[in-house]
């Protein structure tokens, strides 16, 4: 339809191009001005110009140029400028990439999801940078000899042997005893130094599933206090048959992720303040961590309590409702060896049997 | 008419796999509203630990100073060798000992100390004797030492055999 629309229209225009049009063409080298101007002589008109160039050195410095002072004319104003009469504004939605108008990345400052910051430089980050990154690296150090060769290691992967016609294409097994294949641990340099990449705080509240929402409102409520930052609100997945609890009905968890800034600043209160005041406390299990760099532990009700934001208003939580926490710390230790090297590093103090 | 409907139809199977991380060029037809985050309030609060150090740090709580009673310059997970934190009783006059060895029972009862049982035989022995003790002593120690070199240098070498340790 839209193809036979358009042949119309074509046919239409294109007898036009060919219509020989009325004016003469080629070059039009007729003057249409009617002043005397090509007739007067050029020595009259010499009087009006300038004697001397604007572009010389020597001439003359105008008042205008003189009293040109911006920085003394910024400094002397009372009043901000007003802003310029356009400003962007980002689109309200994401309409996809095809749309003609996107909104910007979310780091330009003029973008919806833009958040600005760090405003402080942590002191648990200074500590880091300062002392223990170089201590690690010490503690890590492994000399090799020159001339020194590792001994091959046998590929991750196992190669099927073709006993039998069907091993033909098929893909590589797993390793033995297990079908996970564990992070590689490389030897840590100066690039790769183990740090803290984010913690999350994690509540599970099974309250908020038997009786009423409010426990889930104050365990959010809490966790934004201590953490600086919004919580999200999760589903249970699993069904817990003796608390009632239906997986996709039932809202039960408040979880806090932590990065930069806000990070940095809730380790260093944990650390310094909450964990010292910890009653019976030995410190964080030793076997606690994922294997791959990622420790696990939890706080009680009442050490959460402890914690200088919920105690300068403690009145405002109901007592029983403060919840408890899973706090894990990811690091980009590849080992659990390694990320509890750096936390107790860091003042995390770990008791019993170390677990990798 | 043929033309358009196979067009129609991938676009909204496009729409339908908008979940995954690749970058799908084509046109999604729902519009995804850009919420501004949200971050509560902070305020930046002088932390005063127990030994005076101070520093600062963002927090929701609007007390401009804090100061801690216990923190980890005072408790004795973190200064394990700190004498004043030990929590060990003065009896410099000897009469809580006294004390216990007129009235002490199971746990309170004044026992020696278990090195110095140990101690008072090996003085009584002859000299060759103790001079054997001496050398198996030294040859533990050397032995030690050089467990502790191999630990600092196979820090970390002996992973990734390919199971976990922890699952054993």
């Amino acid at each position: 339809m839209a193809a036979s629309e358009s042949s119309r229209y074509l046919a239409r225009s294109l007898p036009r191009a060919f219509v020989p049009s009325v004016r003469p063409q080629g070059f039009c080298v007729r003057r249409n001005a009617s002043d005397q101007a090509s007739s007067r002589s050029p020595a009259v008109d010499l009087g009006e110009l300038e004697s001397t160039g604007a572009l010389l050195p020597g001439a003359s410095e105008s008042e205008a140029v003189k009293s040109f002072d911006p920085a003394a004319l910024a400094k002397g104003r009372k009043k901000q400028l007003p802003r310029s009469r356009y400003q962007f504004r980002s689109p309200k939605y994401d309409r996809g990439p095809l749309h003609p108008h996107r909104p910007p990345p979310p780091s330009d400052p003029s973008s919806r999801l833009y958040v600005p910051g760090p405003f402080s430089l942590p002191r648990v980050d200074q500590t880091y940078q300062s002392s223990v990154a170089s201590d690690i690296l010490t503690l890590c150090y492994v000399h090799n000899p020159p001339g020194f060769k590792p001994p091959q290691k046998s590929a991750r992967l196992r190669t099927w042997d073709d006993s039998s016609p069907y091993h033909k294409n098929r893909p590589l097994r797993g390793p033995r005893g297990g079908d996970v294949l564990r992070l590689l641990r490389k030897p840590i340099t100066f690039n790769n130094i183990p740090k803290i990449e984010r913690i999350t705080i994690h509540s599970y509240v099974k309250q908020a599933a038997q009786e009423n929402s409010g426990w889930l409102h104050v365990a959010g409520m809490a966790v934004q206090a201590i953490s600086n930052s919004r919580v999200e609100t999760f589903k249970s997945k699993t069904s817990v048959a003796t608390w009632g609890i239906v997986p996709g009905r039932d809202t039960v968890s408040v979880k806090a992720e932590l990065r930069g800034e806000n990070m940095l600043h809730f380790f260093g209160k944990m650390v310094d303040i909450v964990m010292p005041r910890i009653k019976d406390w030995d410190g964080v299990k030793g076997s606690s961590g994922d294997s791959s760099g990622n420790i696990t532990f939890g706080l009680e009700p009442e050490n959460v309590a402890l914690f200088p934001e919920i105690e300068v208003n403690y009145d405002m939580y109901p007592p029983k409702m403060i919840p408890g926490c899973h706090i894990t710390i990811h690091t980009t230790a590849k080992t659990d060896k390694d990320a509890r090297l750096l936390l107790s590093a860091m003042g995390i103090p770990f008791y019993g049997k170390m677990v990798n | 008419m043929s033309l358009t409907t196979p067009l129609r139809r991938s676009a909204a199977t496009t729409a339908r796999v908008s979940t995954s991380t690749t970058f799908i060029c084509s046109q999604c037809r729902h519009a995804t509203l850009l919420r501004r985050p949200k971050r509560p309030y902070t305020f930046t609060q002088l932390i005063t630990l127990s030994d005076g150090s101070t520093f600062t740090q963002r927090t929701t709580s609007p007390a401009p100073v804090y100061r801690s009673t216990r923190d980890t310059r005072n408790s004795l997970l973190w200064n394990p060798s700190s004498s004043k934190l030990l929590n060990i009783e003065d009896d410099e006059a000897g009469r809580l000992a006294a004390f216990r060895a007129k009235f002490g029972r199971s746990w309170d009862a004044n026992t020696p100390v278990e090195g110095e049982e140990a101690k008072t035989p090996t003085d009584k022995k002859d000299g060759k004797q103790s001079e054997e003790e001496a050398a198996a002593e030294a040859a533990a120690a050397q032995e030690e030492e050089d467990n502790l070199l191999d630990l600092i240098s196979s820090f970390g070498q002996d992973e990734h055999d390919g199971r976990s340790g922890k699952k054993k």
